[in-house]
């Protein structure tokens, strides 16, 4: 029985291995809403570059609509900006365009190019992060989950390297993109470190980069799966591994990392992870966050939802961040569905 | 061996060299279809767009992934490089059609776009490629200026092709005729449908077959 437990503390035991029947719906990555930004008056260009800002609008979703955690940062470009990438943060842009920050300029060529700061709490948008999730706790007090992410060490070559540069050399010369990965591995740790000690309740690693759309299965066994597990060996838990594209190929190596929960995308076969992993894994998707929660209308949420729950997952999870421009009644209606799936399956 | 095998044998190696990523032996069969007076255009066609297209099915089966892919274009290139200036004057004035491609602002990555354009210069269609992170308005200018009948969009991340619907919104106000194509990770026929576009192809093969059939519909039209 979950009686009187609050919303994080349901979130963490969840992540954390142990299941208590609730069916609960939150999210690792980025779920702030235009309605959230009209809410609190903060434009979305200017809350990733602002500590109160981004807090502020973090913790909107939650509040308007029930939705069981804030996560921040908002956009994929933190640690592509902290090897020394410069970001485009479109702040010229027109206030009401959603733009998520794009990484300009790609600064890395080979292991050798890669500086790690001396002391990543300064570097960066770090300092920003670690600030922001200081001012969530002050404003959650417990109540709610705070989540954060890093992206994984194959996205982060992607977005610092040239991409076709390196996927090419994946193939060509793997023993030097293992380099690579093994110094973004290390940034990676560092960060969850310095993220769990500012106040983050959990982390979730986004590796989408290596999905089975760009990369073979074979290569991510050889390649992306022997960092991922150093990854969650040593880093603080609770962990998510996240990876939105193709992903059936690769379950048996994600599940194979040691992370507390896997999560997946609308791409996913649930019943194929299920019967690669048993039922022991933590499974966490994969609502469409686009096609559905934006495009569709109400009872495409529910059905959505539905489909979610019989396919097996944990918590109805959205399989990446939640556009902004979702409509109210559908964030609502997706807060409802959970609340009823939650009664039938009690 | 007889003129029309030994064009074959040619055919074949350009195809399998592009398919198996063999940048040297595609340059090597190149010359040799150069230095044995067989047509350019025909080698490009049928040797180098084959292998392509057969690495494309490859993709589908996901026998192949994107790495190989970027592989197979470097080699197409190799022999394109040699046998695109000895192409008759006849078949490049014959343009297949203009096109304006490029990459949704808000999105960096390339790479599908890139592989389509080339599939595009391939088959000879005059491309104005945009590059990549392009603002919204700058796909309906240049559609404008150069009287392009296809516009292709791309975008990787769902969080970055919204931007699709307003653009397709803002050339159909402009020119309701130009045919519209887009692509990327996550573009179904559903999003193609709610957005208005005219099409998607889940490779860069079968991104050419659509847009002929699309130009071809047009002239017909027309």
């Amino acid at each position: 029985m979950s009686v009187g437990k609050t919303s994080r503390e349901k979130v963490l035991e969840l992540l954390n291995g142990k299941r208590n029947g609730e069916l609960l719906c939150f999210s690792g990555m980025g779920n702030v809403t235009t309605e959230g930004m009209k809410q609190t008056g903060i434009r979305f260009a200017e809350s990733h570059t602002d500590a109160s800002k981004m807090a502020a609008l973090a913790a909107t979703t939650h509040k308007l609509f029930g939705f069981e955690c804030a996560v921040i940062p908002f956009d994929v470009a933190i640690e592509a900006e902290i090897v020394g990438c410069p970001i485009n943060f479109y702040t010229r842009s027109h206030p009401l365009e959603i733009l998520y920050p794009t990484v300009k300029e790609k600064v890395i060529r080979s292991a050798g190019d890669i500086k790690l700061p001396s002391d990543l709490s300064r570097a960066g948008r770090v300092p920003l992060v670690t600030e922001a999730l200081n001012l969530l706790s002050d404003d959650l007090k417990g109540a709610v989950a705070i989540g954060t992410y890093i992206m994984g060490p194959f996205t982060i070559a992607g977005q610092t390297m040239e991409l076709s540069d390196l996927l090419k050399i994946s193939l060509k010369k793997p023993e030097e993109v293992a380099e690579v990965l093994a110094v973004y591995t290390e940034l990676v740790i560092q960060l969850a470190e310095t993220y769990s000690a500012a106040g983050a309740d959990y982390i979730t690693i986004r590796e989408m980069g290596a999905c089975s759309d760009v990369l073979r299965p074979a290569l991510f066994k050889q390649l992306v799966e022997p960092q991922l597990r150093r990854i969650f060996d040593q880093a603080p838990h609770p962990l998510v591994l996240h990876i939105c594209g193709k992903s059936n190929g690769i379950m048996d190596s994600m599940n194979r990392v040691g992370a507390g929960a896997l999560s997946v995308d609308q791409k996913n076969d649930l019943r194929e992870t299920r019967k690669t992993i048993g039922p022991k894994p933590i499974l966490l998707g994969n609502f469409d966050p686009f096609n559905i929660l934006v495009k569709g209308t109400p009872s495409d949420v529910k059905r959505a939802v539905q489909e979610c729950v019989n396919g097996g997952v944990d918590a109805v999870w959205p399989g990446c961040d939640i556009w902004p421009t979702v409509p109210t009644e559908n964030m609502n209606a997706l807060m409802q569905a959970v609340k009823n799936a939650r009664k039938g399956r009690n | 061996m007889t003129n029309d095998a030994k064009k074959d044998e040619l055919l074949k190696k350009l195809a399998d060299g592009v398919l198996k990523f063999e940048e040297e032996e595609v340059a090597t069969a190149a010359n040799e279809v150069l230095a044995l007076g067989f047509d350019a255009y025909e080698a490009i066609m049928n040797g180098l767009a084959k292998g392509m297209e057969e690495a494309g099915r490859l993709y589908e089966e996901e026998e192949y992934f994107v790495p190989e892919l970027l592989l197979c274009a470097d080699a197409l290139y190799a022999g394109l490089n040699i046998l695109r200036p000895h192409v008759k004057i006849e078949d490049r004035q014959k343009s297949r059609g203009v096109v304006v491609i490029g990459t949704v602002q808000g999105d960096v990555h390339d790479i599908g776009k890139n592989l389509v354009k080339m599939m595009f210069e391939v088959a000879g269609f005059e491309v104005h490629d945009l590059g990549k992170d392009v603002p919204l308005e700058k796909f309906v200018e240049e559609q404008l200026k150069t009287n392009a009948e296809l516009v292709c969009l791309s975008a990787m991340m769902t969080t970055s092709m919204l931007g699709m619907e307003r653009i397709i919104k803002m050339i159909r106000e402009k020119n309701p005729e130009v045919k519209i194509m887009i692509g990327g990770a996550p573009i179904t026929q559903e999003v193609v449908k709610k957005f208005g576009a005219d099409g998607t192809a889940n490779s860069a093969s079968n991104a050419l077959r659509e847009a002929l059939k699309m130009v071809a519909s047009l002239r017909k039209m027309g």
